[in-house]
């Protein structure tokens, strides 16, 4: 059997290769092993003597053979040879097939070649490759002669136009995530198709058939051939390992393969990188080159024999910039050297128009990176056009890769080097971290275009920034949210953003995980976790920016990243807090323990002596505040008689101190409690209102002294007797007020520039209240005169927030009809709304400003 | 044999799944699910805004056992997966006919 001695020689070159024969060597010793092989089979075939030519293709044929790879061949012939073709393919194809080779095989005439190289672009190509082996020399001349007459002179630019659209096709095809993760060495971008489709069009074209003939000649530089040599030979070296591993024709690097694949090429783990992902950077940074390098070669080449453009005229958008056939160009070497940051303004000019900048400009960005230095990076006529890419560029995704391509990304901001190209090994991020980051700047930028519960941004140049950098810190061993909060501390200086822009960027980037980890790992339901959460937030804008933050960044990291299921988790966890840092009044209890829960809680806290009857508090009530409270209110009812009295209860809190107030409920109640607490030189924070259903009220009331004193100096006592004769209506409010504020602030009378006052109802916010805002400008007895005047309206306030923002007041409102419903009548709004602007825009007394 | 089939709380899921690794079941298979029983989906309002969200998102867990385990496993499921709130989850036992391992062809306790 014939065919055992070829699987032995097959055996011994893997042999050879395990010995470490390997890269050019190894393909140039399999090509001669089967050429040997064919040639004696051919010789030893005595039907096959004459009018046939035995001819090696494509990969074969360049004599690059894989150890897996397909053998191309084709048996020319002449016509009229025919009846003896059946013996000789017999006896050259069986034994190769027998042997377990994948064998490509045509058998034609000179003729049929040429028509089936007319039809098929790949035999085309396959056919310029073509290399004599063995039978009739002047056959196959013939045949390679006729072949560049027919299909490539005069075809040159329709040989060029198919190449281009092969390639981008199957750029497409191979873009695809799944060939992120495990890259097709031959047929993702920069993989030996692309190297193959430059070598074939300089063939072709130019008669150039060398990488050095082709760097001679001009189409690439002599450091584009050095890094594109060393690129290649990598990639020859990983194929080679790829084919014997798999024990068969496979190109794609399997994740499987990687880790035995990095070991096998001595990468060893480092402090924070493993082996296998120093390897995957390695390949990444090679097929990058590969396709760098071709790109900037088919553009030339298109430029140089391609179509003319439209647009020849040439537009200077500012000096050293301009427009010519629909590129951008660089036009003034000497002005780049005066102003580099004219290399950045290249691509805030191609992000605002959405050309491209052309491959020579391409190449002029990277030739002058030198000056970027520490200066320049300094420079606020950088960072001017590098915002304007992130903020405003139309396809900030192309615009940014070029960015990075060319090395001006790394040159400006050099902590990008770390991570150009560094993969992550798992099957989750399908992006190495560079791709991953401009991705996740271009999911932004969607993200601001679609419909979020989240958005409008403060600074979405903060924003677009911490996307950009959010992962610079991976590639070590520590956390490396926490690492890249660090490093961008430094970027934001040189890039000149505030202290507090600076700020926050470093904790969007320390926190870019936070909202997704803790809506998938954490209770949702713990209150007290949420209120945790929105301490660490601290303000809406903050956490809109991080929400908007993790979508992004989520769907820029995989297929399996980002689900309708984990952004319903995240919205849900983004709205509690949100609402908790809308309204700082939500210091209660844990809610869905339910308010049979906290009245069984509250059974056992009370003694059986006293009779009680617990059908009279309100469920809202019973959630609002700690069992042991509603306990001590209970007992404290009893102490309740007189219907003109009300008792008074004070606590020091710290930040606040609380006054609870217990009375029967009577109109104006809460008008008169605001009146004799600024009469005490009391400021209202927040206030929770309940009425019990036998009438009782009971307020808590979180306050602050206006002038600066202790706890133990406010006259406590003094509060409750006045209280008491404002019940009993024995007590003149009003002129009190105004007495009490002109004495103490007679004389200044100065008055700032004032916002007019504004009063929104809104019954959307809240299922159960009618929210009504009150934005007014500060002056004794406001609050005084709005919770009377709400009161004439007989409206039930159970919530209020009182705050002050600079001279203008916000006070909140949660109230209900004397139905116990919405306000919805619109006439009535209107009224309310009138009423308030008139008590809101009075301006009591002399007009002295004070906070009461 | 036995399915067991639990739909529980998303952050359960690491607890339920370390518990039942120390109780020897190495093997399981979890998805993200998304429904909705007396946990009704809700109603958010934000900023003027109306967000329904009507059905819950929750982990589902399905393990194989041997029959003298279901009661071993399910209770432990029921303790670990508990917070005492509305959407805890269920738990579901059906029967299971044959269990065939795709590699060996094993069947049966064998393959589990």
């Amino acid at each position: 059997m014939v065919d055992v001695e070829l699987r032995a020689k097959r055996d011994a070159l893997e042999y050879l290769w395990r010995q470490g024969l390997s890269g050019r060597p190894l393909l140039r010793r399999h090509s001669q092993l089967i050429d040997d092989y064919l040639v004696g089979l051919f010789s030893n075939c005595p039907e096959a003597a004459e009018g046939m030519s035995l001819v090696a293709l494509g990969g074969y044929g360049r004599g690059e053979l894989f150890p897996y790879s397909d053998i191309d061949l084709l048996l020319l012939h002449a016509p009229g040879s025919e009846d003896r073709l059946g013996v000789v393919t017999e006896a050259l194809f069986y034994p190769l097939w027998d042997a377990g080779l994948e064998v490509g095989h045509g058998v034609r005439t000179l003729d049929a070649c040429l028509v089936d190289a007319r039809q098929d672009f790949l035999f085309q190509v396959a056919m310029l490759d073509a290399r004599f082996l063995a039978g009739s020399q002047p056959l196959c001349t013939a045949m390679q002669q006729a072949f560049h007459q027919e299909l490539i002179a005069g075809h040159r630019r329709e040989f060029l136009q198919n190449m281009m659209q092969h390639r981008n096709n199957r750029h497409q095809r191979y873009g695809m995530h799944s060939y992120q993760l495990e890259p097709h060495i031959k047929k993702s971008r920069g993989g030996f198709r692309d190297i193959q489709a430059m070598l074939w069009v300089s063939h072709a074209l130019f008669n150039l058939r060398e990488l050095q003939a082709i760097e001679e000649a001009g189409l690439i530089s002599l450091q584009e051939k050095e890094a594109f040599s060393q690129a290649w030979d990598f990639l020859i070296k990983i194929r080679n390992r790829l084919h014997y591993l798999s024990g068969r024709k496979n190109d794609q690097v399997f994740f499987e393969y990687q880790e035995e694949m990095a070991r096998a090429f001595k990468y060893s783990d480092t402090r924070g990188a493993l082996g296998v992902e120093r390897f995957m950077q390695d390949l990444y940074r090679h097929l990058q080159t590969v396709a760098t390098t071709t790109d900037l070669f088919f553009e030339h080449v298109d430029e140089t024999l391609g179509a003319p453009r439209a647009n020849p005229v040439e537009q200077t958008i500012e000096p050293g910039i301009t427009v010519r056939q629909d590129r951008l160009h660089l036009t003034d070497q000497a002005l780049i050297e005066k102003r580099p940051y004219l290399l950045m303004r290249l691509f805030a000019h191609a992000g605002k128009t959405g050309l491209e900048i052309h491959h020579r400009s391409r190449k002029i960005v990277t030739a002058n990176l030198h000056l970027v230095d520490d200066k320049i990076r300094h420079s606020k006529r950088m960072a001017k056009p590098f915002f304007d890419v992130l903020e405003n560029a139309k396809d900030v995704l192309a615009v940014l890769s070029v960015m990075l391509d060319t090395g001006l990304l790394t040159a400006y901001i050099p902590e990008f080097a770390q991570i150009q190209a560094l993969a992550q090994h798992d099957v989750y991020h399908v992006f190495t971290v560079d791709h991953h980051l401009l991705q996740t700047v271009a999911e932004l930028k969607k993200l601001s275009l679609s419909k979020t519960p989240f958005a409008g941004v403060e600074s979405p140049h903060v924003l677009a920034l911490a996307a950009l950098l959010h992962d610079i810190g991976k590639g070590h061993h520590e956390d490396h949210a926490q690492r890249g909060s660090v490093l961008v501390t430094g970027i934001a200086k040189r890039l000149g953003l505030t202290e507090a822009e600076a700020a926050c960027l470093s904790f969007l980037v320390e926190k870019h995980l936070f909202l997704t980890v803790t809506a998938l790992r954490r209770d949702l339901e713990d209150d007290a976790f949420i209120r945790q959460c929105a301490e660490q937030i601290q303000s809406q804008e903050r956490l809109t920016m991080l929400y908007l933050l993790s979508i992004a960044d989520a769907k820029a990291t995989g297929p399996t990243a980002w689900t309708e299921w984990k952004s319903a988790l995240l919205l849900e966890i983004s709205l509690k807090i949100a609402h908790l840092l809308e309204r700082k009044d939500t210091l209660l209890p844990d809610k869905s323990q339910g308010a049979d829960w906290m009245l069984a809680q509250v059974r056992t806290l009370m003694s059986k002596a006293t009779p009680v009857d617990y059908k009279i508090l309100p469920e809202e009530y019973l959630l609002s505040f700690p069992p042991a409270e509603v306990a001590h209110h209970l007992r404290l009812r009893a102490g309740l008689k007189n219907e003109k009295k009300a008792i008074t209860e004070s606590a020091d809190h710290g930040l606040f101190w609380s006054v609870l107030i217990m009375a029967h409920d009577s109109t104006g109640l809460l008008a008169k409690i605001c009146g004799t607490l600024a009469l005490h030189g009391l400021n209202v924070v927040s206030a929770q209102i309940f009425t019990w259903e036998d009438g009782t009220a009971v307020d808590v009331l979180n306050v602050r002294p206006a002038a600066a004193q202790t706890y133990a100096e406010q006259n406590w006592q003094a509060l409750g007797e006045d209280l008491n004769l404002a019940l009993k209506n024995r007590l003149g409010l009003s002129h009190r007020l105004v007495d009490k504020f002109r004495a103490a602030f007679r004389g200044t009378g100065q008055k700032n520039v004032q916002a007019a006052p504004r009063v929104v109802i809104d019954n959307m916010a809240s299922e159960q209240f009618t929210i009504i805002e009150v934005f007014a400008n500060d002056r004794p007895g406001l609050l005084y005169d709005i919770t009377r005047t709400l009161a004439d309206f007989e409206l039930n306030i159970h919530r209020a927030r009182i705050s002050s923002d600079g001279d203008q007041v916000v006070d909140v409102f949660y109230t209900m009809d004397s139905f116990a419903t919405k306000i919805n009548s619109p006439s009535f709004q209107e009224e309310i709304t009138k009423a308030l602007l008139h008590i809101a825009g009075n301006e009591a007394g002399t007009g002295a400003r004070v906070q009461w | 044999m036995k399915k067991i089939e639990a739909i529980i709380k998303p952050f359960k899921l690491d607890e339920v799944k370390d518990a039942l690794n120390d109780m020897g079941i190495k093997g399981m298979t979890i998805s993200e699910v998304k429904g909705y029983g007396r946990q009704k989906g809700h109603k958010e309002i934000y900023r003027g805004a109306e967000y329904i969200v009507d059905f819950i998102p929750k982990v589902k867990i399905e393990i194989i056992v041997e029959t003298a385990m279901v009661d071993a496993v399910v209770t432990k499921i029921r303790e670990t997966a508990n917070t005492g709130k509305i959407g805890d989850g269920k738990i579901f036992v059906l029967p299971v006919e044959e269990v065939i391992r795709v590699r060996t062809g094993e069947t049966g306790n064998e393959a589990i």
